[in-house]
């Protein structure tokens, strides 16, 4: 796979831009707030020395994509699937929208159809495995609907593994995706 | 194009939810089932059953039910 050719991924409506070096501090900024903090298990300050680093390590590592979500000429959030297992056939998503507006709106799920597409037909993953903390109950809710399965003996773990298969992720998504090909005329 | 069999479109975009607990004036975006996953499901039941097509921003300017259903009935008679 040849990483240029997916720099920018635009379908469903909005465009994802592979992260570059020059929006490290953007996200920096917006990883820091508290509002998406608290969603992390990382919870620490991230200082620029140390997003350096991290940018050092998965821009080279062939192994980590993120792009920012851009929806209508603004730059709305971050999604990416990382640590990518390709024996395993297996990565973690995960996806954070800064912007306030576009919450509880579609655009978020169209976003994550756009970099599902990547991760299923471009990475050729298997499934996706996330981590999830036991009290953010509408990530729980939003990953379930999308066809997460809770990954046995986790009932009593605080950041809990949910698994999504390829099979199911095609399985949930088909009257949707069935949609948004025909309104985007694909 | 009614009120009730709106609400009960709307209420099978929902995993599980009693569509007895929606009224016109439901806000339903905070309903606790209500994630993006549904509001692009409901913009494509939308466009399914009554041939409308939604833009986010629709979504994004409703707030209860009938401001939806409004919304759609408006675009239907454009």
């Amino acid at each position: 796979m040849e990483l240029s050719e997916y720099e920018t991924l635009s379908k469903y409506g909005v465009t994802l831009h592979l992260l570059t070096h020059d929006k490290i501090e953007l996200l920096r900024t917006w990883r820091n707030h508290p509002k998406i903090q608290k969603r992390m298990e990382f919870r620490e300050e991230i200082t620029p020395e140390m997003q350096e680093k991290w940018f050092q390590k998965i821009s080279t590592s062939g192994r980590d994509f993120y792009y920012i979500i851009e929806y209508q000429g603004k730059e709305i959030g971050c999604i990416n699937i990382r640590d990518v297992d390709f024996e395993k056939g297996e990565g973690e998503p995960g996806i954070f929208i800064w912007d306030d507006d576009y919450l509880g709106t579609d655009v978020p799920t169209r976003a994550s159809f756009c970099m599902g597409d990547f991760v299923w037909d471009v990475l050729k993953l298997k499934r996706e495995v996330i981590h999830v903390l036991k009290d953010n109950k509408q990530a729980i809710l939003y990953n379930k609907q999308k066809g997460f399965k809770l990954s046995p003996n986790q009932e009593d773990v605080y950041n809990q593994e949910y698994t999504l298969t390829a099979e199911d992720a095609a399985k949930k998504s088909k009257r949707i995706k069935a949609f948004l090909l025909k309104e985007n005329n694909l | 194009m009614e009120i009730n069999e709106f609400i009960e479109n709307l209420a099978d975009q929902f995993d599980d939810i009693d569509v007895a607990s929606l009224t016109p004036t439901t806000v339903f975006k905070e309903l606790e089932d209500w994630t993006s996953l549904v509001a692009l499901s409901v913009i494509a039941m939308i466009d399914e059953e009554y041939d409308v097509l939604l833009k986010g921003e629709d979504i994004k300017n409703a707030s209860t039910i009938e401001d939806l259903f409004n919304t759609v009935k408006s675009k239907q008679e454009e």
